[in-house]
C-alpha cells in the first residue's frame, strides 16, 4: 500500500511539474526594463467549457468584466481584429482599443493587446488560459491571466503592477460569479429536464394502465 | 433680475466665456436665462468644439433663441432629469398653499459632457415633523459605474433618515445619520440578492444599463451629500466628493469635507484597512476609485466605506443660502464664487415676501451655477441645489 501511495504522489508531483512547465510557456512575456509583469490565478467552481464560453467572446467582454459598459467589433471577431471598449464612469479611462492576438479553442488560450484609448496602459499585452481542475470533488476550472505593460512616468513598477492586478482580480472574481451562476442554472435546468422526463414517463404509464 | 445676477458673473469671473460681449448684449442674452426650454429628443445637438468624446447622445437642452447659443449649446441634459428638476421646483410652489413655511429651493441636474447621466437629486420639503417643527431634506447623489445606486439613494434615503430620526433619542444627529447611510448601503447591496432570488425590482433593471446582474454588479456606487434643515439647525452628512456650502453674510462656509483618497486621515484609514492609494490620474483607492467613501462599491470594502461625516450647524440670521452640488460644479467653481453667484441671485429677488420671486431666484442661482460649470468646461454631470435660508424668524413663527 505504501509503495502504491508513494507512486501516486510521485506521479502527481511529476504531473504538477509538467503542468507548471507548460503553463509557464503559455504565459511567457518579454518584459523590458521599463515594464512590469505579473500573473494571477483564480479557481472557479464551474466546468471549463462554461468558463471558456465566456472568456472566448472577444466581442462581448462586458458579459463578465464589471468595468465595461459597451463593446463594438467591426466584422468577425477573428485574429487581428479590433474591439472598441467603453469603460464605465469612475475609472481612470473612458475608452480602450484592443486587438485580438490569439484565440485557441483547443488549448483555451486568449491573447489580447491594448493598442489605444484614453488611459495610461501603454504596450499592454495579456494572455488568459483556462484549465480543468478538480475542486471539492467536482469538475472546476483554474484561470490564469498574465500581463506585461509599460510603467508610466510618475509611477513605480510596484504601483503599476498593483493597479493592473487590482483590475484583473475584479475581472476574475466577476468571471467566477457569472460562471458559477451559469453552472448552477445548468444543474437546475438538467434537474428540471429530468423531472419533466420522469413525469412524462409516469403519465405515459398511467395512460397505459387506463387503457 | 436674472440680468443682474448674470452681470455679476460676467464681471467677477473673467475666465468664464460670458464676459467678452457688450453690456447690452450680455443683458439681452442673460434675460433669456429663465426661458430655457427643454427640446424633445429629436433635437440635433450643435457641434461642440471643445467637447471630448464623453458626450450625451440621446438628448439635448437648447435655448429657443440663437442669441443664447454660445452658452446654451453647452447645456446638454438628459431630458427626464432636467424635467424632474423643473417639476421639483414646481411641486414646491404648488405645495405652498398648504404649508406657509415651505422653503425656497432651486435645483438643476444636467448630464453635461458625460456619456451618461448618473447624478440624482432628492428634494423633500417638510419630510418630517418633530417637536412640531418642520424638517426638510435635500440630497445630491453622484453615481459611478452605473446610475442605479444614486437612483436608489434618491428613492429611499429620505425615508430611511425619517425612520431613524423618529426613533432618535435626543439630538444624536451624527449617530442617526451614520446609521441611515449604513442602512442605505445595505439596501443597495441587498438589491442584488433580491434580484437573484425573486427576479423583482424591475424598475431598477429598466432604468440602468448594467450588463451584469449581481452579485457581480458590485462595482457601482454613489456619493451622497444630504442636508436636513430644521428651524434651528443645518445637519449635513457627507460621503464622497459632493459638497455642501453655506453662504453666510457673503462668506462661503463649507459644511462638508470631500472624501478624497489622499486626504491624510483617509489615506491612513485606507492603509490601516490593508488597502493602497495609487496616483493614477489623481489619487485613487487601489488606483481605481477617486474617492475614499461612497454608498455601494462593495468590491472596494473595507477600504471604501459608506459612513458619512456629519456636521451640525446652528442657523443664524446672517445665513443666506445653502448650496449642495456634485463635483461637476465644485471641480471648476470655487466655493466663494458659487456663494457670490447664489447670493447675487437671491439679493436680486430681494428678501421680501414674494415667495415666487424667491423660488425663481433659487432656480436662477442653480441654473446659473450649472451654466457656469459647463462654460468652464466641466466634463462631468452637474447637479446643483440652492436653498434659501433667509427669513428664519418668519418661518419659525408660521410653523
Amino acid at each position: 500500500m505504501e509503495m502504491i501511495g508513494g507512486d501516486d504522489t510521485d506521479t502527481e508531483m511529476y504531473g504538477a511539474l509538467v503542468t507548471a512547465q507548460s503553463l509557464r510557456l503559455r504565459h511567457l512575456h518579454h518584459c523590458r526594463e521599463n515594464q512590469c509583469t505579473s500573473v494571477l490565478v483564480k479557481y472557479i467552481q464551474a466546468p471549463v467549457h462554461l468558463v471558456w464560453s465566456l472568456v472566448r467572446r472577444f466581442d462581448q467582454p462586458q458579459k463578465y468584466k464589471p468595468f465595461i459598459s459597451r463593446c463594438t467589433v467591426n466584422g468577425d471577431p477573428e485574429i487581428g481584429c479590433l474591439r472598441e471598449v467603453n469603460v464605465k464612469s469612475g475609472l481612470p479611462a473612458t475608452t480602450s482599443t484592443e486587438r485580438l492576438e490569439q484565440l485557441d479553442d483547443e488549448e483555451h488560450i486568449l491573447g489580447i493587446n491594448i493598442i489605444g484609448g484614453d488611459h495610461r496602459l501603454k504596450n499592454y499585452s495579456s494572455i488568459l488560459t483556462v484549465h480543468p481542475e478538480m475542486i471539492d470533488g467536482r469538475s472546476g476550472t483554474m484561470v490564469m491571466e498574465s500581463f506585461v505593460v509599460d510603467v508610466p512616468q510618475g509611477n513605480t513598477k510596484d504601483d503599476t503592477c498593483y493597479f493592473v492586478e487590482s483590475l484583473i482580480k475584479c475581472n476574475l472574481k466577476s468571471l467566477a460569479c457569472v460562471s458559477e451562476r451559469l453552472a448552477a442554472q445548468d444543474i437546475t435546468n438538467s434537474i428540471a429536464t429530468f423531472c419533466n422526463a420522469s413525469n412524462g414517463y409516469r403519465e405515459k404509464n398511467h395512460t397505459e394502465t387506463n387503457l | 433680475m436674472a440680468g443682474i445676477c448674470c452681470g455679476v458673473v460676467g464681471e467677477t469671473e473673467p475666465a468664464a466665456p460670458v464676459d467678452s460681449t457688450s453690456r447690452a448684449s450680455l443683458r439681452r442674452r442673460l434675460d433669456l436665462l429663465p426661458s430655457i426650454k427643454i427640446v424633445a429628443d429629436s433635437a440635433v445637438a450643435p457641434p461642440l468644439e471643445n467637447c471630448r468624446k464623453r458626450q450625451k447622445r440621446e438628448t439635448v437642452v437648447l435655448s429657443t433663441l440663437p442669441g443664447n447659443l454660445d452658452l446654451d449649446s453647452n447645456v446638454r441634459s438628459e431630458n427626464k432629469k432636467a424635467r424632474s428638476a423643473v417639476t421639483n421646483s414646481n411641486s414646491v410652489t404648488e405645495a405652498e398653499s398648504f404649508f406657509s413655511d415651505v422653503p425656497k429651493i432651486g435645483t438643476t441636474s444636467v448630464c453635461g459632457r458625460r456619456r451618461d447621466m448618473e447624478d440624482a437629486v432628492s428634494i423633500h420639503p417638510s419630510f418630517l415633523q418633530r417637536n412640531s417643527e418642520n424638517h426638510h431634506f435635500y440630497g445630491v447623489f453622484d453615481g459611478h459605474g452605473c446610475s442605479h445606486v444614486a437612483e436608489k439613494c434618491r428613492e429611499r434615503l429620505h425615508d430611511i433618515v425619517k425612520k431613524e430620526v423618529e426613533v432618535m433619542a435626543s439630538d444624536e444627529w451624527t449617530e442617526t445619520m451614520v446609521k441611515s447611510f449604513q442602512k442605505m448601503d445595505k439596501e443597495v447591496s441587498q438589491r442584488e440578492c433580491n434580484l437573484v432570488v425573486n427576479g423583482a425590482t424591475r424598475s431598477m433593471k429598466n432604468s440602468c444599463r448594467c450588463e451584469l446582474q449581481s452579485p457581480q454588479c458590485d462595482a457601482v456606487g454613489s456619493t451622497a451629500v444630504v442636508s436636513v434643515v430644521t428651524p434651528e439647525k443645518i445637519i449635513v452628512s457627507n460621503c464622497g466628493d459632493s459638497r455642501a456650502v453655506l453662504c453666510r453674510n457673503g462668506v462661503a462656509i463649507p459644511l462638508s469635507v470631500d472624501h478624497k483618497p489622499d486626504r491624510p486621515d483617509e489615506l491612513i484609514r485606507i492603509q490601516q484597512a490593508g488597502g493602497r492609494v495609487i496616483y493614477w490620474d489623481g489619487a485613487r483607492v487601489l488606483g481605481v476609485l477617486a474617492m475614499s467613501r461612497a454608498i455601494g462599491d462593495n468590491y472596494l470594502k473595507p477600504y471604501v466605506i459608506p459612513d458619512p461625516e456629519v456636521t451640525v450647524t446652528d442657523r443664524t440670521d446672517e445665513d443666506e443660502c445653502l448650496i449642495l452640488a456634485s463635483d461637476g460644479l465644485w471641480d471648476v467653481v470655487p466655493n466663494e464664487t458659487a456663494c457670490g453667484v447664489a447670493r447675487m441671485c437671491l439679493r436680486g429677488a430681494g428678501a421680501g415676501d414674494d415667495s415666487d420671486a424667491a423660488h425663481n431666484a433659487c432656480s436662477d442661482a442653480a441654473l446659473l451655477l450649472t451654466k457656469l460649470a459647463l462654460a468652464r468646461q466641466s466634463s462631468d454631470n452637474v447637479s446643483v441645489v440652492v436653498v434659501d435660508l433667509r427669513k428664519r424668524r418668519n418661518n419659525q413663527a408660521s410653523s
